[in-house]
């Protein structure tokens, strides 16, 4: 593991700094409930897509202030959501600063925070139209949004190994079978396939009803791919001399699948699973957007993103609210990067 | 001496062609025994035959094999014998080790007996010396390694159950002389070491006399001369043997042209009928073409050929 990042270091720079990115969502997602300055519902009536706060070093008399600090804002026209910016009340911005209880990860309670205002509002991605933080609710979505690709490719993980690999391994009439329910899977384009599995189910499901539905779903549409290249990649290997020579060892099949076969697919696998997360991400997204997805008020980047793209007034005059869009995008190039990156470290010739 | 390994009538092949026909041969207890024959003439089958680990498409269609005097034609639990009795290592090492596992490792994994991970890491570091292999190469994978290591490895791996036959693949075709001599004394040595059967497959019969006691010849999937090392090398006689030590780079002078044997092997789809060597054989007679001759046992070896089965009647 080590080595693999050592060499990602010294030959793909892209993909290494890719690999940074990917381990920052993922940690800054996994402590949301610490950094995300307000809970994901939270509601502030009186700031209606509100534009991202500023954060000033100097005030609006050229005094230098070491404490980065926000003006005060205040909406003037409720009806096309005009602020106006208060230039003699000044908040600083504290870190560890106190707020509201929140439980942090589900487990321990906490009233402090990475950073934020005593008094004042801090909005550093703005809000939307229901007054919501969208920095805070982009940490929140990253959690859905990030472990969907990660569930979802394990699953499609575990059953494109098992089924490619029992048909790759026993061959013949399993493997035919096999090979045909793949094919079944195939067949149907992924989005549609997508749409008709997720009409199976009723609406109203709770929030976490519908994440495991959506990584069920996702998942049933990529192992079929994966079982169709894992299959091909035993075919090959066991016919591979250290194969024969395993089995010349006298050692038993169980040893040569997991010691000899599996281990020789890892580098194809690995990069293979980088290279699929993106799709899930895309999936639920494309779900949400749908409105089948993740329900409000739990943010997911995907949900976020829909109420802004059908509406052409928001998407003018509330920019701020395509940030969520950019997070997926941001996160789709590193993971691609990053695979390429792999695939070439991974590969035992290039030692 | 004890018999080891025993090959009576065996052929192998499929439906479409037969590739193996009627081998016979035995195998004693701390016996060298060597296989020659060109590429193709079927060798590494035999060996596969032995080891039960044919191709898919190929089986075992008649005969019987005896291994330490037990019929184990159709014994079904070949993971006891392998590796644990009959070792096996391979022409081109490189391409037989897995190339994701250190060579510790992968040594440590073919001990069949002992849990003890100690011990059974000591075992390594023993048969590596043995193997004259620094204890550096434990820790090493199979593309840090040359090829003669690599080899030596596989050597290791495939005796460290101390196994009472072990069947060697061409292991010195891929290596540079020095290095081939290396391994041929290393190999020399496990028979006294080790109380170890070899059965050594090579092209080179002026290795195989030098290394063995016992040379079988084969040419297209028949053995046509078997008997003692010595005595073939220097006095060959099947038509074809002769031919194959006449082509020794050894046999000639300075300046003199190298011959070659005419003609080409035949495809096993379309053997000549009778005995597979007439088309090549300057000896031909009548008979030739129309029969495969039998096995004739002579004074000190066996030869299949009319030549001397005309002898024998006359
Ligand atoms: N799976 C197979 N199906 C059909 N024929 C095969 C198969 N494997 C080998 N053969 C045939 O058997 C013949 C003997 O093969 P074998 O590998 O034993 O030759 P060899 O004597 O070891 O030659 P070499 O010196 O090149 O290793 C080959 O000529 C090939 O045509
Ligand atoms: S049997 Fe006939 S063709 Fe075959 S080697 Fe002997 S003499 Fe030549
Ligand atoms: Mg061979």
């Amino acid at each position: 593991m080590k080595i693999v990042l050592k060499r990602l270091k010294k030959r793909n720079k892209i993909s290494y700094i890719s690999f940074c990115i990917i381990i920052f969502l993922y940690s800054v997602a996994f402590f949301a409930d610490f950094i995300a300055p307000y809970p994901y519902n939270k509601q502030f009536r009186e700031y209606p897509l509100c534009p991202p706060t500023r954060i000033h070093f100097f005030d609006h008399n050229k005094n230098f202030h070491l404490r980065p600090f926000v003006y005060e804002i205040k909406l003037v026209n409720p009806a096309l959501n005009q602020y106006e910016v208060i230039k003699n009340k000044i908040y600083p911005v504290y870190f560890f600063v106190k707020g509201e209880k929140r439980k942090i990860l589900g487990i321990f309670t906490s009233e402090r925070y990475l950073f934020g205002t005593k008094q004042g509002k801090i909005f550093l991605f703005g809000t939307d139209i229901h007054g919501r933080d969208i920095f805070s609710r982009i940490l929140y979505g990253a959690r859905i949004s990030l472990s969907i690709g990660v569930i979802g490719v394990s699953i499609s993980f575990v059953l494109g190994f098992l089924i490619g690999g029992i048909s790759g391994y026993f061959g013949g009439k399993i493997d035919n079978l096999l090979m045909r329910l793949v094919e079944i899977f195939m067949m149907f384009p992924s989005f549609y396939l997508m749409l008709a599995l997720r009409a199976v189910f009723p609406l109203n499901l709770s929030s976490f009803q519908i994440y495991i539905l959506i990584v069920v779903i996702l998942s049933l549409i990529g192992w079929a791919g994966l079982a169709r290249i894992i299959r091909g990649m035993v075919l090959s290997i066991k016919e591979e001399e250290y194969v024969l020579a395993a089995k010349a060892l006298g050692l038993s099949t169980f040893k040569i699948i997991f010691r000899h076969i599996i281990p020789n697919t890892s580098s194809y696998t690995i990069t293979a699973i980088t290279l699929s997360i993106p799709g899930y991400i895309l999936g639920e997204s494309a779900l949400s957007l749908l409105g089948l997805g993740i329900q409000e008020p739990y943010p997911s980047w995907g949900n976020m993103l829909s109420v802004s793209v059908g509406n052409l007034r928001i998407l003018s005059t509330a920019p701020w609210m395509l940030i969520p869009g950019f997070f997926i995008f941001l996160t789709i190039i590193c993971f691609n990067f990053l695979g390429d990156g792999l695939r070439d470290v991974l590969d035992p010739k290039n030692w | 001496m004890r018999e080891i390994l025993k090959l009576e009538n065996v052929w192998v092949g499929n439906q479409e062609v037969k590739i193996l026909r009627d081998i016979n041969f035995e195998v004693k207890e701390r016996e060298i025994l060597s296989i020659v024959g060109e590429s193709g003439c079927g060798k590494s089958l035999t060996l596969r035959t032995i080891i039960k680990l044919l191709p898919k498409n190929l089986k075992l269609l008649e005969g019987k094999i005896y291994f330490e005097e037990k019929d184990i034609t159709e014994f079904q639990d070949m993971e006891k014998i392998r590796g644990k009795k009959i070792g096996m290592i391979f022409q081109e090492p490189s391409s037989y080790l897995n190339p994701l596992f250190t060579i510790g490792n992968q040594i440590e994994e073919a001990i069949k007996n002992g849990k003890d991970r100690k011990n059974k890491k000591d075992r390594v570091f023993k048969i590596l010396e043995e193997m004259g292999l620094s204890k550096n190469v434990y820790y090493q994978y199979p593309h840090q390694l040359s090829g003669g290591m690599q080899q030596r490895a596989m050597i290791a791996m495939a005796i460290i159950n101390n196994p009472y036959l072990l069947l060697a693949d061409e292991p010195t075709t891929a290596l540079d002389i020095t290095t081939a001599f290396g391994i041929v004394n290393l190999l020399k040595n496990l028979v006294n070491i080790h109380n170890m059967s070899i059965i050594f497959v090579t092209h080179d019969i002026s290795l195989a006399s030098f290394i063995s006691d016992k040379i079988i010849v084969m040419y297209a999937g028949i053995i046509v001369e078997k008997g003692n090392a010595e005595l073939i090398y220097n006095n060959p006689f099947h038509p074809y043997t002769k031919k194959l030590i006449n082509c020794l780079p050894e046999k000639y002078q300075k300046g003199e042209r190298i011959k070659v044997i005419d003609g080409e092997v035949p495809t096993y789809k379309n053997l000549p009928k009778g005995c597979p060597f007439n088309p090549r054989c300057e000896y031909k007679i009548e008979i030739c073409e129309k029969k495969l001759p039998e096995e004739i046992a002579l004074e000190n070896r066996d030869v299949r050929c009319f030549k001397y089965g005309k002898i024998m009647e006359s």
